[in-house]
């Protein structure tokens, strides 16, 4: 049988970082992935922000940087929009969006460079527990082997399979569950260069459609919703989307990308004996715009450490694993409740409420491009909002 | 379940699966049919419409 002190299972991401940390700290770890290819298909729009991968320490590689983002537009569903650019504004916090398929693999070798050994093709089977270790039962091409850890740090992403065979209560119910779906498109005809544009109301009930620009006319474009929400499949709103939508009318699809996306905040156990979850399985994702790709790499982060610090401790009980919640509770947890009742609120608002709201924003001066500059704005040209958001600002 | 040929094997059915069994491979997804309470919360959220109960 294969022994390793921490088993990392998923290589997103959130993994990799995990894998990254615990090797760094000095534990001997295996990183598994069920995939052929480390980040494909990319089940992702591919934006993230400027100071992200900064602070994990990380220095943006070209290779996997796709175009630079200086601002974003908002389209309410009458069509009127707020620009919020460089030109409108001083001070952007911007942000570029990312070739997921060369990133993700770059991740996962900055973890095997730590020391971290990469299984790919391998995939979880099952969960046991033995002594004060556990056994996950894998299979790679028709062979079924085990391996046994220490601890486990669970990344598998939105299926999150690995908590619950652990006995953790995670379970993400369908109203928390976002159906994603994109096209990677070529003639998109972006009216400025450089922004990322959402719209919103019934083009994507429960959630909202996005345009996030790869190249001159190449862009991510896509919608999630919630299936409860609307009678629709997300590809029949996604077909629609795009037939109506003036920047996309001539574009041609060259890929279609689909997944769930867990946008129900931080799941109820991240941690038990010997086991962390981390990235989406544990809801790592801000729940306004479901972004989780730098939430759930500081996740991972945490993860390693906290899983290095007991290898080295030899206490593996979910007492010791403990940490892990208090620095996640910290560091995106207080944030990820706040982005929570917004979104709560967000999704209350007809569609001729969000028209009003866009009306309101036009005379705004935004400071910044940030999620919380815009709820701020938010709450003064709606009382609703002050009401329900006023004081979480 | 029928899987229907269009499926991406992305998983979102396997993460709100109540019961946890739906496996999710790199080109095929298995569903532990003996433990399927047949809720069919799957069937709903595939954004691609690729499952359907038998």
């Amino acid at each position: 049988m294969i022994e390793t002190d921490v088993l990392v299972i998923g290589a997103g991401p959130a993994g990799s970082s995990a894998a990254k940390h615990a090797a760094k700290g000095g534990a001997k770890v295996i990183l598994i992935d069920k995939k052929s290819e480390i980040g494909s298909p990319k089940r992702c729009a591919e934006g993230i922000s400027n100071n992200g991968l900064e602070n994990l320490g990380i220095t943006p590689n070209p290779k996997y940087i796709a175009k630079k983002i200086d601002g974003c537009r908002l389209v309410s569903p009458s069509g009127t929009d707020v620009w919020l650019t460089t030109e409108e504004i001083e001070l952007p916090e911007t942000g570029y969006t990312l070739e997921r398929k060369v990133f993700d693999k770059f991740m996962a070798m900055d973890a095997a460079r730590e020391g971290a050994e990469i299984k790919i093709k391998t995939l979880a089977k099952s969960l046991k527990k033995e002594g004060d270790s556990v056994i996950l039962t894998c299979e790679h091409m028709g062979e079924s082997f085990e391996i046994k850890a220490k601890i486990i740090i669970a990344a598998d992403g939105p299926e999150s399979h690995v908590s619950r065979w652990a006995g953790l209560k995670n379970v993400t119910k369908a109203k928390n569950m976002e159906s994603g779906i994109q096209f990677e498109m070529c003639g998109v005809e972006f009216e400025r260069e450089n922004i990322i544009e959402f719209y919103f109301g019934s083009c994507a009930p429960g959630g909202y459609a996005w345009i996030f620009p790869k190249d001159d006319d190449i862009a991510n474009v896509g919608l999630a919703v919630i299936a409860e929400d609307t009678d629709k499949s997300a590809y029949e709103h996604l077909k629609e989307f795009v037939a109506n939508c003036p920047a996309t009318q001539n574009a041609q699809a060259v890929e279609l990308n689909v997944g769930g996306d867990p946008v129900g905040g931080l799941v109820k156990d991240l941690y038990g004996d010997n086991i962390l979850v981390c990235g989406d399985a544990a809801g790592q994702v801000n729940p306004l715009t479901g972004g989780g790709i730098i939430s759930g790499m500081n996740g991972g982060m945490y993860a390693g450490q906290v899983a290095a610090r007991s290898i080295e401790e030899g206490d593996y009980s979910s007492k010791f694993l403990k940490e892990y919640e208090e620095i996640v509770d910290k560091e995106l947890g207080k944030e990820m409740h706040k982005y929570l009742k917004v979104k709560e609120y967000a999704l209350s608002l007809p569609d001729d409420e969000l028209d009003s709201i866009a009306d309101a924003f036009q005379d705004m001066d935004f400071e910044k491009i940030s999620t919380t500059e815009i709820v701020k704005n938010l709450v003064k040209v709606s009382p609703k909002a002050l009401l329900k958001l006023g004081k979480l600002i | 379940m029928i899987v229907k040929d269009w499926c991406s094997y992305c998983g979102e059915c396997a993460g709100i699966c109540p019961k946890n069994i739906i496996e999710v491979k790199e080109y095929s997804l298995v569903f532990d049919e003996k433990e399927c309470s047949r809720c069919e919360i799957c069937v709903k959220a595939c954004p691609l419409n690729a499952l359907e109960m038998e």
